[in-house]
């Protein structure tokens, strides 16, 4: 049981949320959290540079 | 020569060129990946809920299960006028003049009186009294097992529970205190699941009959309400407790939430419909002028590309 307890999650999740309701949406704490983490990713993927860019060298 | 078109024709390219490793760059997102999920399940752990079977709810509500018991007499459960693919008991949602489901027909036959009660009752053994009661419902005729049922359903709403048995202040009912309370006990014994997924072969794997049973009673709609997973509840893309879902289905679970699918009760086909229509537009962007044209005249490409852009 000990080692049990030693794979157990640091911060469980295992409790009811919370919601936010606007009007008729009404959406989990954890799921607006991952959908801001998906658009920050999102806009992330189109500004950041890309990887070893100024490393390549360009050749046809 | 032919004059160009935008979104049809691939203009011919004429830049630079550069080597690219797609093997190292799926190496390197796999390694990632991996070590988010392994830090995000130490971090936070995963879904760990206990099933919800016959067992768990007649002994968690064993009255809200011997009313579900009683309402599969009366044929008036959510199984009981389902319709296809179970029975005849209701033509199903319609999609204007289509009733889809019923075009299908009756594909997995349930019979809830047949199959949830009498047949679960008949293979309980050594029990004589129950044995009495089900030779007394098979001998009355369909009138009289009517009346003993309507009697009983009227004394229902002061069902109790008490000393282990379902207590219904009814008289002239035949069988039916018997068969109830036989059933409650087999359902609280976990008999009841087990009877109800076996004789479909050599696996056991056929949960239809519990599932269809579990779904006719209150319990199991009040858990899923209490963890925000009903259908008014976006609860299609919700998980249970505080874990994120499937945000990706905010799309499909959105016109539940709204009129006329919120109060349709032709809502599921209405609604898999348009998802259907939508996904039929999405896979044939490259051929729809106007909607194939949107990417081009966002621009968001020269975002992406915006180090070419800038040389030209």
């Amino acid at each position: 049981m000990a080692g049990l307890a030693l794979l157990a999650a640091l911060f469980p999740l295992d409790h009811l949320g919370g919601y936010i309701h606007w009007g008729w949406v009404d959406i989990s704490y954890a799921n607006a959290i991952v959908v801001a983490l998906m658009v920050i990713v999102f806009v992330a993927a189109l500004l950041a540079p890309f990887p070893g860019h100024g490393r390549r060298k360009e050749s046809r | 020569m032919k004059r160009f078109r935008p979104d049809v024709d691939a203009p011919e390219y004429h830049g630079p060129y550069a080597p690219y490793d797609i093997i190292k760059e799926g190496t390197i997102a796999f390694l990632v990946v991996a070590i988010l999920v392994v830090a995000l399940a130490t971090l936070f752990g995963s879904p760990d809920e206990q099933a919800v079977t016959i067992r768990t709810w007649s002994n968690a509500d064993p009255i809200d299960f011997a009313t579900t018991a009683l309402g599969e007499l009366n044929g008036t459960t959510i199984t009981a006028h389902y319709g296809a693919p179970y029975n005849h008991g209701s033509l199903g949602q319609e999609l204007g003049p289509l009733h889809l489901a019923n075009l299908v027909g009756v594909t997995i036959p349930v019979n809830p009186i047949q199959d949830f009660i009498i047949a679960p009752l008949s293979s309980v053994p050594n029990d004589h009294p129950l044995r009495v009661a089900l030779a007394q419902w098979h001998a009355a005729p369909r009138a009289e097992r009517a009346t003993w049922v309507a009697r009983y359903t009227r004394a229902a709403a002061h069902m109790t529970w008490s000393n282990g048995h379902i207590v219904v202040p009814a008289t002239r009912t035949g069988p039916l205190g018997v068969m109830i309370n036989s059933l409650t006990q087999m359902a609280r014994s976990g008999a009841l699941d087990q009877a109800l997924v076996t004789g479909h072969g050599f696996y056991t794997t056929d949960y239809t009959k519990p599932l269809l049973f579990v779904a006719d009673g209150t319990y199991f709609a009040n858990l899923a309400k209490h963890q925000h997973l009903l259908g008014a509840q976006w609860g299609m893309m919700n998980e249970t407790d505080s874990y994120p879902g499937q945000a990706w289905l905010w799309l499909y679970t959105f016109w539940y939430q709204v009129p006329p699918f919120s109060s349709s009760p032709n809502a599921d086909v209405q609604v898999w419909a348009i998802m259907m229509l939508a996904s039929l537009l999405l896979l044939l962007v490259p051929f729809i002028p106007g909607l194939r044209s949107i990417p081009r005249k966002v621009r968001v490409y020269r975002v992406i590309w915006r180090e070419h852009y800038r040389s030209l």
